[in-house]
């Protein structure tokens, strides 16, 4: 079966949807994401959905699955690319996203993380003696 | 008014995907702006996946439908599913889906112009949804074709289908293939079981085959060897007994001769014994060494007669040696032959109390085998013991069977030995009516190769003369003739074949040549003889009744003198002879 392929930029990994994806590529998709996310102790996922047309209920409910679940692992997802009539079509048809943080465009996500994992990293700096093996 | 557009069986996921990119598109034909066909292409997605996640599959249906002079983009999804158990719930947003986030079906309510759904759980779930056509936008129905046509050209969902279809057939197939391959791997594994068995079977067979050889091997030793050690005892009792019958150490009583006779008979029988069981043990060791050499059967019969005469006790019983003229002469061992013939001969004569006992040779020209064969008029064999006789120690009872001495060797060796020369020994017999044993041996031991390598034994110190005549007569007469010279040899052949062979085998210092002979003649005689090494010094007198021709006498350059039969004398004969001779002598 085909794979939505992943690349890890940085800290971050980097998912780009380039085709109309059916359901079961997109459970796929969460599923390859969660393991990257462990194997690379990646802080941030940035969803590049710029090339899809449409986002239905199912996709719109995978990406949700993804960011509640990247979270939980302690990384941030941004989706980013978002077509203005895929935008209008997610609120009518009533699905808000939630958790799911978004940016206008890929340099804007990149920008979203980046400021996170900097936070990150000067808090985890203010609290390294109390902390072990976090890594 | 409907005009239907395209029309999509969704079974899977990837159809789901596959009508809404449809949607879209037909959408974007039909003058929809962007966000529009997303939203017709979002609510198609949503339906479609219920159709395929709750009902297992089902049919997306296009069309155009005008209302009231307003056109709209009507989608039909049917399947035939269970139907939705608790629509109401669902349609008033309380129902949680698994999939969806529960919103598929209301969301659709939401994005679209129209929207009904009718359930039941027998007719399945039919959702029926449309979006009007944008303002200023009419469809007619010419339009219809190009629209089909396009949405024909670019989408393949059709070929999509086949390929599926292909892909079904292909794994089908190449499951099969894995169950072929199962049973062939299988069906291997059974005959690589069965090989081993097979293959054990072998080592088996082989094993038992070398114990068998080997104990017949120690059988032949321990009778060789005990034999050999009985022989040398019994030589001594032999030697003794004779001492005291000479009367060496003074006179015996007429009792004690008596008794030291059968003393000595017995020891004798008992030497017997012990000769055949070494001969056997020999011919079962393959220590036999065959002495081939030519003999004829004349000589053959000649010592038989000798040999054989002291045997005939009774004079009821008549042994005759049938002379059967000249005929090939063998090449082969005479003194196995003769060791077989005594056996049969003398076991006739122990079994016939009264009338013959015949000898008679035969030779096959086309086979090139002899065949002699010892006939008697004694009590005969049953069928049943006729193989037997010739196993070892078996004696076949009967009432003379008292009366003679035997072993019980002697058919049995005889038949080895009759094997060892290549050929056989069978027995024809009726109980009553006498038996018959016929020896079958080919008149040259196998493997001796084309010639000899001695010549006969000369039998004087004359010149030996080869007469070449297939007429009796004619033989006769030269045969007369030649032998009055002195201290000559006479030999015979019948045709040009014979004679060449003779010619090289016997080597004759003369030979004698008719020019009409059947098959080679006279003249192709001569010109082999001359070209082999062998014959080429033999000088040849040609002895014709022909009238000869200048071309003939020609050809016939190479022959040392010519003698017209019509004009024979014993004079010109010997003569004529006593030149050739001295010329062969010369001769280089």
């Amino acid at each position: 079966m085909d794979r939505i392929p992943i690349l890890k930029l940085g800290h971050s990994l980097l998912v780009t949807i380039q085709v109309d994806m059916h359901d079961r590529l997109a459970m796929a998709l969460e599923e390859d994401l969660t393991q990257k996310i462990v194997s690379s102790g990646a802080k941030g996922v940035l969803i590049d959905i710029s090339a899809l047309e449409i986002v239905d209920s199912f996709i719109g409910r995978t990406l949700a699955n993804i960011a509640g679940v990247s979270r939980m692992l302690d990384a941030d997802t941004v989706v980013v690319g978002m077509r203005p009539a895929v935008a209008i079509t997610l609120v009518e048809l009533g699905l808000s996203l939630p958790g799911v943080r978004t940016a206008l465009n890929a340099e804007r996500g990149m920008a979203l993380i980046s400021r996170r994992v900097a936070e990150a990293d000067r808090d985890g700096a203010a609290d390294a003696p109390d902390v072990h093996g976090d890594e | 008014m409907t005009w239907p557009l395209i029309a999509l069986a969704i079974e899977r996921e990837e159809d789901v995907v596959i009508a809404r990119q449809r949607a879209r598109r037909l959408a974007q034909l039909l003058g929809h702006d962007t966000q529009d066909q997303s939203r017709i292409a979002t609510a198609v997605s949503e339906i479609a996946r219920n159709a395929v996640v709750y009902a297992g599959g089902g049919r997306v249906e296009f069309s155009i439908e005008t209302v009231d002079g307003v056109q709209s983009l009507c989608i039909r999804v049917a399947d035939r599913g269970p139907g939705i158990a608790d629509l109401d719930a669902v349609l008033e947003g309380r129902h949680q889906s698994a999939s969806g986030m529960g919103i598929g079906i209301l969301g659709t309510r939401r994005l679209m112009d129209s929207f009904q759904i009718e359930s039941s759980r027998q007719g399945g779930t039919v959702v029926r949804f449309s979006k009007r056509l944008p303002r200023g936008r009419t469809i007619r129905r010419e339009d219809l074709g190009a629209i089909a046509a396009t949405l024909t050209a670019e989408g393949t969902p059709d070929t999509l289908a086949e390929t599926r279809e292909q892909n079904r057939e292909l794994l089908a197939s190449l499951s099969e293939l894995r169950t072929r391959q199962d049973d062939l791997a299988r069906l291997n594994l059974e005959l690589e079981d069965t090989n081993r068995g097979v293959v054990a079977l072998y080592a088996e067979l082989d094993q038992r085959a070398e114990e068998l050889r080997r104990a017949s091997e120690l059988k032949s030793r321990f009778l060789s060897d005990m034999s050999h050690e009985f022989r040398t005892p019994l030589n001594s009792i032999l030697a003794l007994s004779r001492l005291l019958l000479d009367r060496t150490d003074g006179e015996l009583a007429p009792e004690q001769e008596r008794q030291v006779g059968y003393i000595l008979r017995s020891a004798q029988n008992l030497t017997d014994l012990v000769n055949d069981l070494l001969d056997i043990a020999k011919v079962e060791a393959g220590k036999v060494e065959l002495q081939p050499r030519a003999f004829t059967v004349a000589e053959l019969f000649g010592a038989l007669r000798g040999v054989l005469k002291p045997l005939q006790t009774s004079d009821a019983v008549e042994l005759v040696f049938h002379d059967i003229g000249h005929t090939a002469p063998l090449f082969t061992d005479e003194g196995k032959v003769s060791q077989i013939l005594r056996n049969l001969v003398s076991n006739a004569l122990k079994f016939t109390e009264a009338g013959s006992v015949q000898v008679t040779a035969h030779h096959d020209a086309a086979t090139r085998r002899y065949t002699f064969a010892v006939r008697d008029t004694g009590i005969g064999i049953t069928p049943e013991d006729q193989e037997r006789i010739f196993s070892e120690f078996v004696q076949v009872e009967n009432r003379l069977q008292a009366k003679v001495k035997g072993t019980g060797l002697g058919l049995s060796l005889s038949r080895r030995l009759a094997e060892l020369l290549g050929g056989e020994l069978t027995v024809q017999s009726e109980p009553g009516q006498g038996s018959t044993f016929s020896l079958t041996i080919p008149d040259r031991l196998p493997g001796t190769g084309p010639v000899p390598v001695d010549p006969a034994p000369r039998r004087g110190n004359g010149p030996r003369i080869l007469v070449v005549d297939d007429e009796d007569a004619s033989r006769y007469v030269l045969r007369q003739f030649a032998s009055t010279y002195p201290g000559a040899e006479v030999i015979e052949a019948v045709d040009g074949t014979e004679g060449l062979r003779r010619a090289r085998e016997d080597r004759p210092d003369l030979v004698l040549l008719d020019l009409r002979l059947p098959g080679l003649d006279g003249f192709e005689v001569l010109r082999r003889l001359g070209e082999d090494e062998a014959t080429r010094p033999i000088p040849v007198l040609i002895c014709t009744s022909s009238v000869l021709e200048a071309p003939d006498y020609r050809r016939l350059d190479r022959a040392t003198g010519i003698l017209p039969k019509a004009s024979l004398s014993r004079d010109q004969v010997l003569s004529a002879l006593a030149a050739a001779l001295r010329a062969g002598e010369n001769a280089p």
